[in-house]
């Protein structure tokens, strides 16, 4: 096991460190940098200006050699500082990331929960009312955007009922009541797209399942049906819906942008957008290759989920 | 000694900064400026206003940082003006007056400014201000070592002196009346003497502020908020009221207008002015509209492509119908425009029916097209900048109306980042529309743009001599009327080689909720008037 991950640790490093280095050429290639935001219009027309915050920036430098740099700085623990405001770039990134986690916990852990029991719901009762009920929440749930909704509640949260989430974000630790009232609305505007995802999937992999020889012997043997769903049919899905879960965790941290912006949130998806359209390179950077580390690692505890849940599977 | 277009908010293109001090200038033979009472500064003393209380300001477009000499970004002035002032300020009604001087006079032939400083004042860290800070601050803004924007603005002086502790002259190597918008609101501070010799000077503005303004910061938080508190040994007796305020950053439109509804936050210039209307019925809100100087306009491209030939750019302008486009763009919210913003017609706008190649008029602009061989019309390009609203729809209504002349437009949109790097290098295609916001002094809005290289930048690649030659003229001259003369003449030239077409100027929309008392909009955009702001 040590080998194993030893092996992985290694090889998700080497992984970002190739990111790192497309998130360079990309982002130079961008036309526009830093300096003429700065500097605006009069930046055209003073050279003096744009040369010395360009040398102060280190842009008047090749493309590898800021990179080289950069990675030194990687090398000793700091990814740079922000060139808007000198704020050391893993401390604002780092901020901003806790902010968009726990966004995402939250919508995962209420759309498994919502998704499970809706999905096994739906399997288990096969073909009803119930069934169709619930398979029209999915499409539903699917089809409508999550900003839309969450767009769409706030409008009538503040309209209906005068209320709406507090502004100024505080965080769990500091506030937990008002970090509540923050995050209820966001979360369950993500939770219920990603609740009509994980409903489908559960109750396509339980119907999947149940069809299976060992399901069929089991039943044959005389195992109640409550007994052949818990310990048969439920822990054949984990390993699916874990890997789900997974894609799902990245496609929230990932995609988040928009709800952030509805509901004010001063997540990784916020900062990212700014930092690349302020043309801020080491907050884009650092940003990145964070958020590359991040879902290697969710795939790394995914993989590691695999072998608890799966006994089949050992990484020797 | 040249005249440079002030700089231009992050988001918006064009920001000329002084205020015409000439208005004032032209009228009073002996350039002197006498300063407003104490409790004139800023506004005047309302009646009945309460010390202490807070105040939730909501923003769409957050500053990338709070240093007001080293970023141009609208957003950031907007915020910095209430904590950093210069030596002069610019009023409400457009009129540049002294601030952190009391007085101005310049010598006979031009050339030596010379200031009277305000006795007590203090930077926020406690030290007291000279005429050394000042000589210190000017001098470093418009020095290499500063890499600053208005160091442009400064661009005519030669050399700053101390005359005695409270008396500082500027000599400058040629006549220039806009050296007072290099020392105003925008692209301007002064700052304790020394301050940037020290490493991370500039990062820690975002964490403490040294200017000598009725707020201090008290925190920025990087996409969530700023919070200013009151300078309790601010130099003007009785300012400001508020304990404190927070600029809260909302970049969504509708949020916003959601945290209004609430009362979560107390104030917001909205993001469109037509936002406005889904507050009607609304408890506890009430709004003003401020004509704003700034000007959204048309601007073409006289060096290349399909608008190099005359005769394009005057169909085009023949073509446009400017009363739709501000239709469409803002609902109505809003005045078009000749040549020059609202805000500055009275004063130095060229009588409208006056001007030449004035929409709409589609039948001239064929028949323009066709004497000049394009029985068939032209196709162009038109560019709209993401993340600017009322571009999209006006855009569109362009193109219609394009059409009905024979011009056969399409849409661009770009990134703002690459936007300001094809304008910076003069090669933006056909027409792009722009946003610019200024202060209303000629020569700080038509200098820089319209202005040959290399005196000037020429955005356009317009190449025209005559009207350098006069804009250098009214740069220099003293008497109002020789100069209103002359920018009504370049007016008409730019009207009748169409090198750019100003549209409109929009509203500012300003929402507050009823426990907000005194607040007025400035005409900038800026949140000058938080200063005599007070709340129940």
């Amino acid at each position: 096991m040590t080998t194993f991950l030893a092996q992985r640790f290694l090889s998700m490093l080497l992984t970002a460190l190739i990111v790192s280095v497309l998130v360079v050429l990309l982002v130079h290639t961008v036309p526009g940098n830093i300096v003429q935001q700065m500097l605006g219009q009069l930046g055209a027309s003073s050279t003096e200006a744009r040369a010395t915050l360009e040398a102060y920036f280190g842009l008047d430098r090749p493309i590898h050699v800021q990179y080289l740099d950069w990675l030194g700085d990687l090398l000793r623990g700091s990814l740079g500082e922000s060139w808007n405001q000198g704020t050391p770039v893993l401390e604002l990134v780092l901020r901003a990331f806790w902010v968009s986690a726990e966004l995402a916990v939250l919508s995962l852990l209420f759309a498994l929960v919502v998704g499970c029991v809706f999905g096994i719901v739906a399997a288990i009762l096969r073909d009803t009312v119930a069934d169709l009920a619930i398979q029209t929440f999915n499409v539903l749930g699917l089809s409508l955007p999550a900003f839309w909704v969450g767009a769409m509640m706030l409008v009538v949260a503040s309209n209906v009922f005068s209320w709406g989430p507090p502004f100024r974000y505080v965080g769990p630790l500091d506030n937990p009541g008002l970090n509540a009232q923050i995050m209820f609305l966001p979360m369950l505007a993500l939770g219920l797209f990603n609740a009509a995802a994980i409903s489908q999937f559960v109750r396509d992999l339980i119907l999947g399942t149940v069809r299976r020889d060992f399901v069929r012997t089991a039943t044959a043997k005389g195992l109640s049906r409550s007994v052949v769903y818990a310990k048969h049919v439920f822990r054949n899905i984990l390993v699916p819906l874990t890997s789900f879960s997974g894609v799902i965790f990245i496609g929230i941290l990932g995609g988040v942008v928009a709800i952030e912006a509805v509901f004010n949130l001063p997540g990784i998806g916020r900062l990212l957008l700014w930092a690349l359209q302020t043309r801020d390179y080491p907050v884009v950077q650092g940003g990145i290759f964070l958020m590359a580390i991040v879902t290697l690692l969710v795939n790394l505890v995914v993989d590691i989920l695999y072998a608890v849940f799966d006994p089949r599977i050992t990484y020797a | 000694m040249t005249n440079r277009t002030p700089a231009s908010r992050r988001h918006l293109l064009i920001r000329p900064l002084a205020v015409a001090l000439t208005l004032l200038l032209a009228l009073a033979p002996a350039f002197a400026q006498e300063s407003q009472p104490l409790d004139q500064l800023y506004g005047a003393e309302p009646e009945g206003a309460q010390q202490g209380g807070e105040v939730v300001v909501g923003i769409v477009y957050e500053p990338p940082a709070l240093d007001p000499v080293h970023q141009q970004a609208d957003a950031t002035t907007a915020i910095t003006v209430l904590m950093y002032q210069g030596l002069a300020y610019t009023d409400w009604d457009g009129t540049i007056r002294p601030m952190l001087a009391t007085s101005w006079s310049a010598s006979e032939d031009g050339l030596t400014w010379t200031f009277d400083l305000r006795e007590g004042v203090t930077f926020h860290n406690g030290d007291e201000l000279t005429a050394a800070d000042v000589k210190y601050s000017y001098d470093y803004i418009r020095s290499e070592d500063c890499g600053c924007a208005g160091s442009v603005y400064l661009n005519a002086v030669e050399s700053i002196e101390v005359i005695d502790d409270f008396t500082v002259a500027f000599h400058l190597a040629s006549r220039n009346s806009a050296i007072l918008a290099g020392v105003a609101d925008k692209l301007t501070a002064v700052f304790p003497e020394g301050y940037f010799d020290n490493e991370g000077a500039q990062a820690r503005l975002n964490q403490t502020s040294v200017g000598t303004g009725p707020f201090m910061l008290d925190e920025f938080r990087p996409n969530q908020s700023i919070r200013l508190v009151r300078n309790p040994n601010y130099w003007q007796p009785g300012a400001p009221y508020l304990d404190a305020i927070t600029f809260v950053s909302v970049p969504d439109g509708n949020s916003l207008l959601n945290g209004l509804r609430t009362g979560q936050i107390d104030l917001a210039q909205l993001a469109r002015p037509q936002d406005v209307a889904q507050l009607e019925g609304v408890n506890g809100v009430s709004y003003q509209e401020q004509t704003s100087w700034v000007q959204k306009s048309l601007d073409l491209q006289a060096g290349g492509g399909a608008t190099e030939d005359l005769a394009v750019r005057q169909a085009i302008s023949l073509a446009v119908d400017k009363q739709e486009i501000l239709q469409a763009a803002v609902q109505g919210y809003g005045q078009v425009i000749g040549l020059i913003p609202a805000g500055m017609q009275e004063r130095w706008g060229a009588p409208l029916d006056e001007l030449p190649m004035q929409g709409p008029n589609p039948e001239r602009a064929r028949q323009i097209l066709t004497d000049a061989g394009y029985p068939d019309g032209v196709e162009v390009q038109i560019t709209t900048i993401i993340g600017f609203d009322w571009m999209t729809p006006a855009a569109e209504t362009l193109v219609s109306q394009l059409a009905e002349a024979g011009i056969r437009a399409t849409i661009r949109r770009q990134d703002l980042g690459v936007w300001i790097d094809n304008w910076g290098a003069r090669s933006f295609v056909d027409v792009t529309l722009n946003d610019w916001g200024t202060v209303p002094d000629p020569s700080l809005l038509l200098d820089a743009h319209f202005q040959m290289e290399p005196v000037g930048n020429d955005f356009r690649n317009w190449n025209n001599e005559e009207a350098t030659e006069l804009l250098a003229q009214a740069k220099q001259a003293t008497d109002y009327d020789e100069r209103y003369a002359l920018y009504v003449e370049v007016q008409k030239m730019m009207a009748e080689d169409a090198i750019t077409i100003p549209l409109f100027s929009s509203s500012i929309i300003a929402v507050e909720r009823d426990r907000v008392n005194n607040y007025v909009q400035h005409p900038s955009g800026w949140y000058h008037g938080l200063i005599r702001t007070w709340v129940e």
